[in-house]
């Protein structure tokens, strides 16, 4: 049926505005494979995948052919290069059926670009499915006739028109000539009256379609009961990172055991075992224990787009965090900062406001991230006494993780005001303001939500991995050489810390602590494992109270160790999010900057509350 | 009379765009379909002056202070 012709093989490409149902199509047409490329980040990526011998490329929602966002911007950039690509075979433009007007402004603008380049293209009418539950039916037919280009009725959740859609498409791609649109709006009319003249004749009424959707806001963003229901989304999610995510944590760190015990017994004693099991194991091992939480996170964080809540939770955030120069959508990013700031960063692509992006990715590195968690978890063990009030309700160390939590957040708060006081405020491009749509509230799929989930992690290993691995490699040549015994009080490493102790002497902290705050510049939860080996307790990650005894036994005074936890809320100690910030910002001077800055700040105030306490 | 002062529950009909606004809100603006004699509803308003939540067309959108008051509105309902 199909001739080896030139059209065969060719890219198909696929756009419409953002929440039309685009990503789930682009499942339905080809299946669980598909690359993500070129853009990562929570809405901004370029997905790929096989549509029988074509490939088919998903492209970001736009809400029309002129940008108002970064991520738009990419995604328009992309368009207009598809366009004059010659490997382009066909676009499909998706439709939402039940928000028909609005779909077809930046449907029309694709179809007169695609009759400019002469390419194929057909309309998706998505979500057909919909409008069918209130009895609607759409004339696809005229519809047709009155776009000059091909339409589809069809539903990616429930699959209705779906298999007719592939046949369909198949027969496009063979003879993209035949589908090249036969209309386009006429000099004298604009984009927005075709638009509201043909979904007026073929549409949804749309009082209708919002009528559930209405009533649901009508609880979610009452002042007072849409306030209780945040919070207690925020604190399922915040549970879900912390408690429920452990266990599969401690599933990957038993692998990774087993895998160094099983690798090390083969290979005989000496620098080999050695590099292996500390360096590799050791080093990117305890990396690697964040992924499952990163997951976890993406899970829950696409759970709430897909269903529709998060644009609400930038609407109900967007005044308070407006006093602080940030917008409601610096909520998500530094919602996600909690687990890790990388995909925090890379999230923040998504604000329009390319001054509000900018303080959002630069204060994102003071939320506590999870890697900071078992540091924390040391030094309360340490300082804080295990009492408890209320009958066990408030526990005094509890309490302690909160406060620390808290102090990052509203650091990052005034950091912002700061930073917008006194950075320029270059008018033309600086201020875009806050504007989104509400979508409609929908049962979340899981086949997009599962691949986003298993990307976010590739992507965090992809992104991350080689800078731990190099900085693993390092630190432990460092701690391993030159002492014959190969430990740590004799290597380069703790002579670095006794050369540098007078740097860490002023908060009242030995070279000890200096080695660990150094190893720690890996990944911060290395202190803990780095300050177990300084005071001989092998295995000090799994016995965090064995090391605390020991901590208190060798007298670390409370002003130091409050010192010293300050220090870690806010110091910069990630070399994978300089790396990050670098690449977001596209400025080495304002990635290394903040790492100096924050060092700054965190020293200094460490150096106050030590001599406080 | 603007968006920003229409009361909740209400509609109205656009009647124009300020042109202090940049051209490139203008342009999203008229994409997201605020054009001359669209009606316009206010579902919400949000406490302390928050964004103010209003159904255009078939599409329901939440717009600040800074831009919601730079939409005429006549002919309130």
């Amino acid at each position: 049926m199909f001739e080896q012709s030139s059209s065969v093989m060719k890219n198909i490409i696929l756009v419409g505005k953002p929440n039309s149902g685009k990503s789930l199509l682009f499942n339905q047409l080809t299946g669980m494979r598909q690359k993500v490329a070129n853009f990562p980040g929570v809405t901004v990526e370029l997905k790929s995948g096989k549509f029988g011998e074509h490939t088919l490329i998903d492209f970001p929602g736009a809400y029309s052919l002129s940008t108002l966002s970064r991520d738009e911007e990419i995604a328009v950039e992309k368009i207009h290069e598809a366009m004059h690509d010659d490997n382009t075979g066909v676009i499909v433009c998706n439709l939402d059926a039940t928000r028909l007007e609005r779909s077809l402004v930046f449907g029309l603008q694709v179809r007169d670009l695609a009759k400019q380049h002469d390419k194929a293209l057909v309309f998706a009418l998505n979500m057909i499915d919909e409008v069918g539950r209130f009895s609607h039916q759409v004339d696809c037919d005229k519809l047709s006739e009155d776009l000059g280009a091909a339409v589809f009725p069809l539903s990616a959740k429930t699959l209705v028109g779906i298999h007719e859609f592939k046949l369909a498409l198949n027969e496009v791609a063979s003879q993209p000539e035949k589908y090249i649109p036969r209309q386009r709006v006429p000099d004298d009319d604009s984009v927005f009256n075709v638009s509201r003249r043909i979904a007026k004749q073929y549409g949804i009424h749309a009082d209708i379609v919002l009528k559930q959707q209405n009533t649901i806001d009508s609880f979610l963003l009452n002042s007072v009961l849409g306030g209780v229901a945040f919070f207690s989304i925020m604190f399922v999610l915040f549970q879900s990172i912390f408690t429920w995510a452990t266990p599969l944590m401690d599933g990957v760190e038993s692998i990774i055991g087993w895998l160094a015990v099983a690798v090390t017994s083969v290979i005989g004693q000496g620098v080999i075992n050695d590099f292996l099991q500390d360096a590799i194991f050791g080093g990117l091992g305890s990396f690697l224990v964040f992924v499952p939480q990163i997951m976890v996170l993406t899970l829950i964080i696409g759970l709430l787009e897909d269903s529709g809540y998060l644009a609400r939770a930038a609407l109900i955030c967007h005044k308070p965090l407006s006093y602080f120069g940030l917008s409601g959508r610096s909520f998500i990013p530094y919602l996600s900062g909690h687990a890790c700031a990388i995909p925090a960063i890379m999230a923040a692509r998504t604000i329009e406001s390319p001054r509000k992006r900018l303080i959002t990715m630069m204060t994102i590195p003071l939320m506590s991230c999870s890697a900071r968690l078992p540091v924390y978890a040391l030094l309360i063990a340490v300082l804080i006494p295990n009492t408890t009030y209320l009958g066990g309700l408030l526990s005094l160390q509890g309490t302690a993780f909160f406060v620390l939590y808290f102090l990052g957040i509203v650091t990052a708060l005034i950091v912002s005001v700061l930073l917008n006081k006194f950075t320029e405020n270059d008018s033309d491009k600086a201020e875009m303001p806050f504007i989104l749509e509400l979508p409609n509230y929908r049962l979340p799929h899981w086949k997009p939500l599962i691949l986003r989930v298993l990307t976010s992690a590739k992507q965090f290993i992809r992104r991350a991995g080689p800078v731990i691995f190099m900085v693993s490699v390092v630190i432990w040549f460092l701690g391993y050489f030159p002492s014959s015994e190969h430990d740590l009080q004799g290597s380069y490493l703790s002579m670095l810390g006794q050369w540098i102790e007078p740097v860490f002497e002023p908060l009242g902290l030995d070279w000890r602590y200096g080695v660990a705050i150094l190893v720690s510049f890996l990944a911060r939860e290395v202190f803990v494992g780095a300050l177990g080996t300084l005071f001989g307790i092998e295995g000090a990650d799994e016995n965090i109270a064995g090391l605390a005894e020991n901590i208190q036994a060798d007298g670390l005074t409370l002003g130091a160790g409050l010192g010293l936890l300050i220090f870690y809320v806010i110091a910069l100690q990630c070399v994978a999010t300089v790396a990050t910030l670098k690449g977001e910002t596209g400025s080495k001077k304002i990635a290394w900057g903040l790492f100096a800055g924050y060092g700054l700040l965190a020293y200094t105030s460490a150096f106050i509350v030590s001599h406080i306490f | 009379m603007t968006l920003w002062d229409i009361p909740a529950k209400k509609s109205g009909l656009i009647s124009g765009l300020d042109n202090a606004l940049l051209p490139a809100v203008t342009n999203r603006l008229l994409e997201m379909g605020l054009t001359d004699g669209q009606s316009v509803r206010c579902l919400r308003r949000s406490p302390m002056n928050g964004p103010v939540v209003v159904q255009i067309g078939d599409c329901v959108y939440t717009l600040e202070q800074s831009i919601a008051d730079k939409v005429a509105v006549s002919s309130l309902s």
